[in-house]
Order: C-alpha cells, then structure tokens, then sequence
C-alpha cells in the first residue's frame, strides 16, 4: 500500500513505516533511548531522501520526547535547572549544526556527509554497547561484583562560575550542562536525532546526577533540541512532510508505550548486546549502501501541483507560502499528539487498576 | 612479550568467542575506514 508524500517527493509503503516506526518505538521504549539514530537510517533505505529523513524523523522525536517527559511530568522526575543549562547549549549547537548542514548541502554533499556520521555514531555504539554487554553477561556467569566509583572528576568539573542544582542535589559549573547540550545540539541538527544515547552517558558519568531524574530531563531537553531543529529544516529547506511525520509518530508512540511496559517485566543485559548486533548490522549497511552499491541517478521529476490530491496541495501550498507557520504547526501537531498519548496512557492504567480492584 | 606470544594460539582457543568477536570488529572497522578514506578521495 504506497502513499506518496508531497514534500519529500517519493512514494513510501504504508505499512513498512509504520512496523518499522512501531519497532523501533518498542526498542526505545526497551533502553530508554530516542531511536532517531535507527528510524533515520530506515527511512533512508525505504527511499527517503537523506534531508527529508533527517527533518521528518527530528519532527517524530519531538512527539516521542514529549509523551514521555509529560510522563515524567507526572511522576516528578525532571530538574528544570539542568535541563535549562543544557537547552542553553543545544540552542548554540543545533545553530552551528544548521550551518553546517547548509554549508554541506551547499556543495552538494550533504548526503555523503549523513550517511558518514551514521556510520560512525552506529559503529562507535555498537561496538561500545557490544563490549559493554559481553563483559556484563561474562561477569554475570563467573559471579563476579564489581564497585563502580560513585562520581570521577575530569577537567571540565574545575571550570568557572558554579551554581547549585538543588533537585540534582548538585553544585556545578554552569558550562559543563551548556558544554555538553552545545554538543548534542550539533549532532541532533545534522543527524535528525535526538541526542539520549550521547546525552544519557554524559549526565550520568560526567555531570554525575541521580539515576531517577536522568531520563525525564534528558526527554524534557530533547523537546527544544528537536523543535529548534524542526522549525530550522521546515524554515530553511520545507523539507517537513505533515503526512511521513503522522505515520511515524503513530507508529513510534505506540512502540514506545508497548517497549516500556515489556521492559518493566524483562532483564535487558542480553537484549543490550542484540540491539548492539542490530546497530553494527545498521552500520554495515550504510556503508555497503554509501561505498559499493551503484546509485541510480534520480530522475527530476517536476510534479504538477494540480494532479495531487486535496489534502497534498493543501499541505504544498502551506510549506511553500508560510514555511515558519508550517513549521510551528508541524511542532504543535506533534506535540499535541505527544502529550495525548501520556494522557491515554494515564487513563488506560487507571482503568485497568479500577478493573482488577472490581475483579479482586 | 615472547611468552605471551607462545601462549597466544592455546589462549585463542580458551577464548574463541571473544577471538571470534575481536576479529569480526576489527573487519567491520577495517571496511568502514578503508570505505572512508576511498571515499575521499
């Protein structure tokens, strides 16, 4: 069943993404992280062009991180503070990240350069993640306990003007969050990503905060990353498509609730070195896809407006006219959705406690 | 270092997984960057 998508020009099969979207919704929802890095890669190899991949798929994020930091909203477990400090960051970071992506697209290797940093960041983790996951089940067999070190200090805690983070129960140099947001700002812009599997990591060993707050903040900052981002691909390139974007988020919110209820009742070491195997597999096939496979020269194919249905022509016409008010529907479209599924969630969970309470 | 390496074949075969794994990365790695630097140039 294809659809074909007004902006990014290419028709895409209905159920391929959204199982696809629906699957790596389930693997977030598993380890607690964006998933941008592999839905990214899977929209490319379903035919989507590099640029709209990118855009579309930080669109979705923002849907996903939403969900789940009202979620967390909810439950309490978000530091503002923190999460403010590195937003200040990511804004500096995902501007130098949209230069940078026009400067390469401006030389027309914009897809080359993609598919590159995606090798690498699947490479990097995957190997990480692999190494990481056969020491634990190794560990696990042998019996062997291990003390880990509660916070070390690396240069970046001696740097100036420190504040005190009261709900981290922390007393920081205010660049280190603006240090690391700047970073995961740049990386989110040229990648579509949300930045969780960089983030993460860098909250618990470097910035040191507790486990519990970890997951709501670094969702609550992947809100403006990815909406910064959003607005800049719809402003600069109309490269977001409202269709490719419903789909995802469709498929993805549920993958997402689905993976975190399995998660509550599964040990996730060995799935941990499954998904490693997936991500260097991922990693293998853009660079079979970047360096051996022939590319066929796409056709320009100059689509006449009047031949598409309604609902395209519409949404033509609003991302060729206002692309700023198509960018910021695009943000309030996927938000909305975000937080009505938290709330759906909510009330499902509600039901289902008043339905066993009945039943007890 | 020559008792190591003495050592090196009956070590492999006490640990052929983790043989198995280092070899495999160190292709996967080998491919990427040989893919790369072509590539470029």
């Amino acid at each position: 069943m294809e659809v074909f998508l007004p902006i990014a020009e290419v028709s895409v099969n209905i159920l391929a993404i959204f199982s696809l979207s629906g699957i790596v919704g389930i693997l977030s929802g598993l380890f607690g992280v964006g998933g941008g890095f592999l839905m990214t890669p899977f929209l490319i190899f379903l035919g989507v062009p590099p640029t709209y991949a990118v855009a579309n798929e930080a669109n979705n994020i923002l849907a996903t991180s939403v969900s789940g930091s009202t979620t967390h909203y909810l439950k309490n477990t978000l530091d503002y503070k923190m999460g403010l400090m590195i937003v200040v960051g990511g804004v500096f970071g995902t501007l130098l990240g949209i230069l940078t992506f026009t400067y390469f697209k401006g030389i027309g290797k914009i897809d080359i350069v993609i598919s590159l940093a995606y090798m690498y960041i699947l490479a990097i983790i995957g190997t990480a993640m692999l190494v990481e996951g056969l020491g634990e089940i190794d560990k696990a067999r042998k019996k062997i306990l291990t003390k880990k070190k509660l916070h070390v200090h690396y240069w970046i805690h001696g740097l100036p003007l420190r504040m005190r983070f009261q709900k981290s129960k922390l007393y920081e140099s205010a660049f280190t969050p603006i240090i690391i947001g700047l970073i995961v700002g740049f990386i989110a812009a040229i990648m579509g990503i949300g930045g969780a599997f960089i983030l993460v990591p860098a909250m618990i060993y470097i910035i040191g905060m507790p486990t519990r707050l970890i997951p709501g903040t670094s969702l609550f900052v992947t809100i403006f990353v990815s909406a910064i981002v959003t607005v800049l691909h719809a402003f600069n390139y109309g490269s977001i498509d409202l269709i490719l974007v419903f789909m995802l988020v469709t498929g993805s919110i549920i993958g997402v609730q689905c993976g975190q209820k399995i998660g509550e009742s599964i040990d996730s070491t060995e799935l941990k070195t499954l998904l490693a195997v997936l991500l260097l597999a991922v990693g293998i096939a853009i660079a079979y896809d970047a360096f051996f496979a022939d590319h066929a020269v796409n056709e320009i194919i100059k689509i006449d407006v009047k031949n598409l249905n309604p609902l395209s022509q519409f949404i033509r016409k609003l991302s060729d006219e206002v692309p700023i008010l198509y960018g910021l529907f695009s943000i309030v479209f996927a938000v909305s959705l975000g937080v009505a599924a938290a709330f759906i969630r909510k009330f499902l969970s509600a039901l289902r406690k008043k339905y066993f309470k009945k039943a007890a | 270092m020559p008792k190591l390496l003495k050592n090196l074949p009956s070590e492999i075969k006490k640990n052929k997984m983790k043989t198995g794994i280092f070899l495999g990365l160190s292709a996967y790695w080998g491919v990427i960057l040989v893919g790369t630097f072509l590539q470029v140039n």
